[in-house]
């Protein structure tokens, strides 16, 4: 019985590698003609472009403005949200469920698909990225603030709430200062993550160093291109190494 | 209410957890102010159910819990919680917010009188800072305000416990096993911490799992069996091996 089951459970999964490999078209060959030319870009991409410089510096600044202001956003409509959201904090069980639900349903939306009918609505550009990121961020942050206020030890609240204090003050004072390093560190790292998110943004046309890579690409100037992908490697590493060090010191 | 000094007053409270036996069979107990009144039993006699009910957590299925005139045993809500207001816990694991200071953690005592807006700024008047630090005092850690909770010994945070209960000005402090994960050195300590707070008019109910505290600082003893009140007596001048029968041969007292 074991062995049957162990038998066809290798056919199931062999069966859905081929069936895989088929549909995602995989064809090695293909890779190995492409390697050359993605060799010779390589060569004439050297030396990078400095030229424009002040634009791409400019362009890299938005993107990390768009992800600034759309984590921030995130943040403060998810406050609300995740106690909401939080089973042992809830009002009630009719809010908990619904809250729930909106959040898995903004958390399954990329904000690089939120930022490509945005840029429908409110035109090409950065603003359109930052909604992009606040909507999608939103439903990612207030889960995992709603996850971290249910692990926290129950005591503090009863007693707390034993006093006769509202629920509000009893929230505000003896939950806040609790969960409040949690909340900070997972906050910074949704920065962190919506920088190199937002890198890719401007394909779509919502702004920031992605649309001048798309250009670049588009228009096959090499050095340029060298020069973005430098900027964007740079300012990645940067952003997640203060990230790091800041959540390191809310331990 | 038939006395002025009578704060609490329990009469005939029965509970049933279905299909188990009766948590409380039939308890009445009345607590007068400025008395200090040991729960004794084993575990199973119906001493945290007792405790669920005089607070409100538990609606008794029979009987009612009068506290300080508030019919306890009957309300919900905004009711509810103003009735708590008068009733102050402290629970065997202190229950503090690790991460704020001692004294922060006395203000908790604070909040339902404080105004919202306050609350949210973490800005409570002077009046209340002042009070809080007052309670640090009284059960002698002053030193300690700016001391973070979890930075505390166990018996200290017992003690920033009862410095909260007495910041909320509490006519009662109801304290379930608050020993009972205690080295013996900080039980007495928080024992005696508890009896300062008797001095100034506050009735404590404290449920003990040890007989000799009990006949050493309470001034009654009520002991539970199977629900229902088997001695209720003074404690002074009472030998402790007539209490220690209660608990039967295999459910003696941990030492």
């Amino acid at each position: 019985m074991k062995r049957v089951r162990f038998v066809l459970a290798v056919v199931l999964l062999a069966a859905f590698y081929a069936a895989s490999w088929h549909l995602a078209k995989v064809e090695p060959g293909k890779l190995l003609t492409g390697l050359p030319k993605m060799a010779g870009w390589a060569t004439k991409a050297w030396p990078p472009a400095t030229d424009e410089l002040p634009i791409l510096l400019q362009r890299t600044a938005e993107t990390i403005a768009m992800a600034a202001i759309g984590t921030t956003a995130a943040a403060l409509l998810a406050l609300p949200v995740c106690v909401l959201a939080a089973r042992n904090v809830t009002p009630s069980m009719a809010v908990y469920y619904p809250a729930r639900w909106f959040l898995n349903a903004l958390r399954g939306v990329d904000s690089f698909v939120f930022a490509l009918l945005f840029v429908a609505a409110v035109g090409l550009g950065p603003f359109a990225g930052v909604l992009g990121i606040a909507l999608h961020t939103w439903g990612s942050t207030a889960k995992l603030w709603a996850e971290a206020i249910e692990n926290i030890p129950p005591g503090p609240l009863e007693a707390a709430a034993a006093t006769g204090a509202s629920r509000v003050k009893v929230l505000a004072f003896a939950l806040f200062p609790d969960v409040a390093p949690n909340m900070a560190s997972v906050g910074l790292f949704w920065w962190e993550f919506n920088v190199r998110a937002s890198t890719v943004l401007g394909v779509v046309g919502a702004g920031g160093i992605g649309q001048e890579l798309k250009n670049s690409m588009d228009l096959l100037l090499f050095p340029r291109l060298l020069t973005i992908i430098v900027l964007i490697l740079v300012t990645v590493t940067v952003i997640d190494q203060a990230s790091a060090w800041l959540r390191r010191r809310l331990e | 209410m038939s006395d002025a000094t009578e704060v609490i007053r329990a009469s005939g409270l029965a509970k049933r957890y279905p299909p188990r036996v009766d948590a409380l069979a039939d308890v009445s107990l009345v607590v007068h102010r400025g008395e200090f009144v040991a729960i004794l039993g084993p575990s199973g006699a119906g001493k945290t159910t007792l405790f669920r009910c005089l607070t409100g957590l538990t609606r008794p299925d029979a009987g009612a819990v009068n506290v300080r005139g508030h019919e306890v045993s009957a309300l919900r809500g905004r009711a509810l919680r103003t009735a708590r207001r008068e009733v102050a816990l402290i629970f065997q694991q202190f229950n503090l917010v690790r991460r704020l200071s001692a004294l922060q953690n006395v203000l908790v005592g604070r909040l339902a009188d404080a105004p919202t807006w306050r609350v949210l700024a973490r800005r409570f008047s002077r009046a209340d800072r002042e009070h809080a630090l007052r309670c640090l005092d009284t059960v002698g850690l002053r030193e300690k305000a700016d001391t973070r909770a979890d930075q505390l010994s166990g018996g200290q945070q017992q003690r920033v416990a009862i410095a909260r209960a007495l910041a909320q000005d509490a006519r009662v402090i109801l304290a379930d096993e608050p020993v009972a994960s205690l080295d013996p050195e900080s039980a007495a300590t928080v024992l005696e911490c508890l009896r300062t707070a008797v001095a100034t008019g506050v009735a404590v109910v404290a449920s003990l799992h040890q007989v000799p505290y009990a006949c050493a600082y309470a001034d009654r003893i009520v002991a539970l069996r199977d629900g229902r009140v088997v001695r209720d007596v003074h404690a002074a001048g009472i030998d402790p091996r007539t209490l220690e029968h209660i608990y039967g041969k295999n459910g003696g007292p941990a030492a």
